[in-house]
């Protein structure tokens, strides 16, 4: 990862001294232990702020709708995906973007380091190669990263993008696993069970729309519950219109979705609806053989139809 | 000053006396958060916690209620008691109920009474629990407080890092509480030895500093800097600052209704939303998040002293800890005052 | 309205409300044919003419639960039938996400239901909505998204 952060620094000093691009979105250091945040990048000798490590967790693409003039954009597999699904629903020029793809191994999650410490403050951390070394007021710790990981990471089978213009350092082998056997298991439940699931979790939800803005897909000028001619549905916190305002939110991503884990990311209150995302992807997969963005030339599942579409739903 | 001790194995049997009397709301913990709960026994307590993810603001001003509600053809009802018995929270941080102080000059202030706050503010007692462990986020002590800071509070409870909590009166509530039951003792000199030195530990501890003096005059001139274009880049213009912050008090109206009736409801709303400013005609006045952020900075920070004398930031540190592109209001204020 | 009532009710006399989105070319007038064949059905439908079943937001099946009604139906032309050429298909995707993700949260399988009936089918019209409000009497009143106000 050291060697592929340097090859990143050089990688972005080129280009803007070369002035292929305006700007490189990127991550750096941020001001709390353990944390990267995105970047701005405009001079080549402002490149040294560039970091590239397993707390690289934002997706830049989030930024793409509105940047401005050629952008330099750092992009993990999943990111790229995104990147390719926003490209087809034309939100990005692809001449317009340079990516600047990085082979990843997997986010750490920092929800997952926050249970580690049981509410001891984190005032110091340090990774390295396979572990991360938590300091905190009278305790020093060491954490296996592999068990840090974001959920999204540990069934992620795109870790190399899918679309790059440069590709920093080498190609990492794609681990082959059944990505969908959690929402097998969910699925395998009772009704009552599913139903009480999603409630309990969408009970804790604040209506901070963080899990909306953060997402690289959620890019309408108004957002359906932000709408008030008409009012579909309610804006407080009450527990159906939460729960329709996190099912809709599932449905308006379909086929679309990546995974990328961005909005369990940024939940400040530990929702966590990702299987609900994970469902709408794999019946994507399952029903239209459609797996979201792998490629620039398939039209969006939702965008499109065939005639000898399953119907069996259908009386 | 005469303070109280109470031993830690003590403190279940105080909470319990007290419960035949109010509500108590303590910190518990659940899903990987700690919240306020009301609680049955004190063994729900959680004590190993910096400070809640949520601020208890919203224990008075709820994320939302109900102001009223029709049927058809029907008046509107009475508005229920909004609290059945008097509360107690427990374990509250002193930011938190610094905080309270702030709120009343919005919501109790001798020009507007707002009744659901007042109600609910009269009828709750605050125990503050000191704050031995201050986050590395924390800067309360930058805004005119600190980890013993008192304001507002009934009570004030250290733990002395032994096997007892120091607890003082700091109003009539407060003694009555300790009163009613016979489990503490008066405080000791070796007790009140600890809490000094406690005490100063913990200001210590707090690294981080902003500072406040002049920042409102030095405001009123970067309204049109260049400096906002740089600070907002990042923001993902979530609400999760404004949310979790403590002073954050905006709220909206909104009517929902049906064919046999509806309701008024009052609900948070934050003005890193575009729609909180946004016009019947269609206009935006803060068309980015640049101008909403600057409006959350300016708001906290300059248009709050000039309305109420105080800063509108009690220095939990919430938003820094919680923002997802982790955006740092000591940076930014770092930035201005380097404008 | 619905808290606290169960199957129970049906002793009491409890009937489904149900929602019948119905498309203008073919399934609406497919209700035509039952009605003017003197066709038989259950009267639990309220029918909403709608020009296509495309038309048909998922918002409103939604909508339609959060106001506590105990069904929805959705009905348009067969495939290769549709006025619009192709918004029943479109419309097939979007409907066969959305039944799987209802029912993946917990809504009961037959709560929302779709069907293909052309202007010709006034006798499968009427068997479909027998078959729906049968399902649905079954399953017992909405409670999923209910929302009170």
């Amino acid at each position: 990862m050291q060697e592929n952060q340097k090859h990143l620094r050089e990688a972005a000093e080129k280009l803007l001294s070369d002035k292929k691009v305006d700007v490189i979105i990127g991550y750096e250091r941020g001001t709390l232990p353990l944390r990267t945040r995105p970047v701005f990048i405009r001079e080549p000798d402002e490149t040294k702020k560039l970091v590239w490590n397993s707390r690289c967790e934002n997706n830049l693409s989030f930024y793409l709708k509105t940047a401005k003039g050629k952008v330099g954009i750092v992009a993990k597999g999943c990111d790229a995906r995104s990147i390719v699904g926003l490209i087809k629903e034309r939100q990005v020029k692809r001449e317009d973007i340079f990516i600047i793809g990085v082979p990843c191994p997997g986010i750490i999650d920092r929800k997952k380091i926050e249970d580690t410490l049981e509410g001891r403050d984190l005032q110091e951390g340090v990774e390295s190669d396979s572990q991360v070394i938590l300091k905190g007021e009278g305790f020093e710790e060491k954490a296996d990263k592999d068990k840090l990981l974001h959920s999204s990471c540990t069934t992620c089978t795109h870790r190399n993008p899918v679309l790059y213009d440069t590709l920093i350092g080498k190609e990492i082998p794609e681990p082959k696993m059944d990505e969908y056997s959690d929402v097998e298991e969910f699925s395998s439940k009772k009704d009552n069970e599913r139903w009480t699931y999603f409630n309990d979790e969408t009970s804790r939800c604040i209506r901070c729309y963080a899990c909306r803005n953060a997402c690289p897909s959620c890019y309408c000028p108004q957002c359906f519950v932000d709408q008030s001619l008409p009012t579909w549905f309610g804006r407080t916190p009450h527990p159906s219109d939460t729960l329709i305002f996190h099912m809709i939110r599932t449905l308006h991503t379909a086929g679309r979705c990546v995974d990328c884990g961005t909005c369990s990311r940024v939940c400040p209150m530990n929702v966590e609806l990702q299987i609900l995302n994970k469902k709408a992807e794999k019946d994507v997969k399952e029903l239209y053989g459609y797996e979201v963005g792998t490629n620039l030339e398939e039209l969006p599942p939702m965008a499109t139809f065939k005639i000898d579409d399953p119907q069996e739903f259908i009386k | 000053m005469k303070g109280k001790v109470i031993g830690k194995e003590q403190l279940a049997g105080w909470l319990d006396n007290l419960r035949e009397e109010y509500d108590v709301w303590a910190p518990v913990k659940g899903n990987g958060l700690v919240s306020f709960h009301p609680i049955n026994s004190a063994s729900e307590i959680y004590f190993g916690f910096l400070n809640t993810r949520k601020t208890p603001k919203d224990l008075f001003f709820p994320q939302s209620e109900v102001l009223f509600s029709f049927r058809r053809g029907e008046m509107e009802k009475d508005r229920d008691t909004l609290l059945e018995k008097p509360r107690i929270i427990f374990a509250i941080r002193p930011c938190d109920a610094q905080n309270l102080a702030l709120l009343d000059k919005v919501f109790d202030s001798e020009d507007y009474q707002d009744p659901y706050y007042v109600e609910r503010r009269k009828g709750t007692l605050l125990f503050g629990m000191a704050c031995t462990h201050p986050q590395t986020t924390c800067f309360c002590t930058s805004m005119r407080a600190g980890p013993f800071e008192k304001t507002c509070l009934d009570l004030l409870i250290v733990d002395l890092g032994n096997d007892r909590y120091f607890v003082e009166a700091v109003t009539e509530q407060g003694k009555d509480a300790i009163g009613k039951n016979n489990l503490l003792e008066d405080a000791g000199e070796k007790d009140t030895e600890r809490l000094a030195k406690t005490k100063k530990e913990a200001e210590e501890k707090i690294k981080s500093k902003i500072v406040i003096e002049g920042l409102e005059e030095k405001l009123d001139k970067i309204f049109d800097s260049s400096l906002w274009d740089r600070v907002h880049q990042r923001c993902l213009g979530c609400a999760i600052c404004t949310y979790l912050c403590s002073t954050c008090h905006c709220f909206a109206l909104l009517d929902e209704k049906v064919d046999s009736g509806g309701q008024r409801i009052r609900s948070w709303d934050s003005c890193m939303f575009p729609g909180f400013t946004l016009e019947a005609s269609g206009h935006n006045p803060r068309i980015s998040n640049k101008e909403r952020m600057r409006q959350r900075v300016m708001h906290k920070f300059n248009y709050f002293v000039k309305n109420f004398g105080q800063t509108a930031c009690v220095g939990c540190g919430r938003c820094i800890r919680n923002c997802p592109v982790n955006i740092d209001i000591r940076e930014i204020i770092q930035e201005i005052d380097n404008e | 309205m619905k808290e606290g009532q169960t199957v129970d009710t049906e002793k009491a006399g409890w009937e489904p409300r149900i929602i019948a989105f119905l498309c203008n070319w073919c399934s609406y007038a497919g209700a035509d044919l039952a009605g003017i064949s003197r066709l038989q059905y259950p009267p639990n439908v309220r029918v909403i003419r709608v020009p296509c079943s495309g038309r048909v937001n998922p918002y409103f099946i939604i909508k339609s639960l959060q106001h506590g009604v105990d069904g929805v139906l959705v009905s348009g032309c067969h495939p290769g039938d549709c006025h619009y050429i192709n918004g029943n298909l479109v419309a097939r995707r979007r409907f066969a996400i959305f039944k799987s993700i209802l029912e993946f949260m917990g809504v009961e399988k037959g709560r929302v239901q779709f069907s293909w009936i052309s202007a010709a089918e006034g006798e499968r019209f009427s068997q479909v909505i027998k078959e729906v409000t049968e399902e649905i009497k079954a399953l017992g009143p909405g409670k999923r998204f209910v929302k009170e106000i």
